[in-house]
């Protein structure tokens, strides 16, 4: 079977191409361990790029990981604001 | 004496007061734990019940059995993982750091369950010809970038080829073109997602460097395919 890329999927391999990086970056592990203290900052209004830069490069080309400091930011914003006392 | 089913209190504990109790006397060590499950429970139904659009057909009965499952089980694993706690954030945070992941990881495998790698292959024909019926209509190469952009195709498809083993190959297949999750591939590689995520850079790198030794720079490329 062969793939046939079509120009969304073009699109998303340049994309990928773009966004590597020479050096040798974080790689999942060790983001998960910065994963709490960063996302405890960023839920209060500071940006990832001021804190942690070799993290925030490691979201960018890292789905995964990104989807799980979105939701864990999410979760501590909903904290914060009293949104999760509502649920019980 | 509360009804614990109509509310707990969220009383604020320090970090040391969590770690404290939660390895200390039986009954202390029962409560923290009861605490603990009921708050990763609430960050995860807040999670499963808001910002999960592709859960919006389950019903809230459903999410909160989710919920509670996934609370049970990550507040295991929390405990399991006691040790590695540096303290670094609050103790709350990080025990959602670790509710989060098996969530999501198991929304992941779900959702996945049925994928596979094999199909995905470098042999043959990568890349279809580069005619009209790869672009829509809208963005339909003009006549003076058609074969330009050919020409670009056919570079890429070679890079794809010469440049990455039948491993990277996959992999970049599965993550960079049909946004499968690093984890559910690095299962299917017998791999694990941090050696993956390696292989991943590596591939990159490598498809990069080859397109470059072809004289193909990303923002030539960018702007080929983005007008
Ligand atoms: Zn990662």
């Amino acid at each position: 079977m062969f793939m046939s890329l079509h120009e969304s999927e073009l699109h998303k391999l340049i994309d990928c191409i773009v966004t590597s990086h020479y050096d040798d970056c974080l790689d999942c592990e060790s983001c998960a361990r910065e994963l709490d203290c960063l996302a405890e900052r960023v839920a209060m209004g500071a940006k990832i790029n001021d804190l942690l830069p070799e993290v925030a490069t490691h979201l960018c080309c890292c789905r995964d990981c990104f989807e799980e400091f979105e939701a864990l930011v999410a979760i501590l914003r909903a904290e914060n604001s009293g949104q999760l006392d509502a649920i019980g | 004496m509360l009804e614990r089913n109509f509310f707990i209190p969220m009383t604020d504990r320090s970090n040391e007061q969590w770690l404290a109790e939660l390895t200390g006397a039986p009954d202390a060590q029962a409560r923290a734990l009861e605490d603990l499950r009921h708050r990763l429970q609430r960050g995860i139904f807040y999670y499963l019940s808001r910002e999960r659009s592709d859960l919006t057909h389950l019903s809230g009965q459903e999410l909160g059995q989710m919920a509670e499952d996934l609370a049970q089980d990550a507040t295991l694993r929390v405990i399991d993982n006691l040790d590695s706690f540096r303290g670094d954030s609050r103790f709350t945070t990080w025990a959602t750091k670790i509710a989060v992941r098996l969530a999501i990881s198991d929304l992941r495998r779900s959702r996945y369950k049925d994928f596979s790698l094999d199909g995905l292959t470098a042999e043959g024909e990568v890349l279809p010809a580069s005619t009209g019926d790869t672009f829509p209509a809208n963005t339909a190469p003009t006549p003076e970038n058609a074969t330009e952009r050919a020409d670009v195709m056919l570079k890429i498809e070679r890079a794809l080829r010469e440049a990455l083993t039948e491993r990277q190959y996959q992999a970049l297949s599965a993550v960079a073109l049909q946004d499968v999750p690093l984890e559910i591939v690095a299962e299917r590689l017998g791999t694990n997602r941090n050696a993956l995520y390696k292989l991943l850079h590596d591939a990159r790198r490598k498809l990069r460097q080859s397109l470059e030794a072809q004289g193909l720079t990303t923002d030539y490329m960018l702007k080929l395919f983005e007008e």
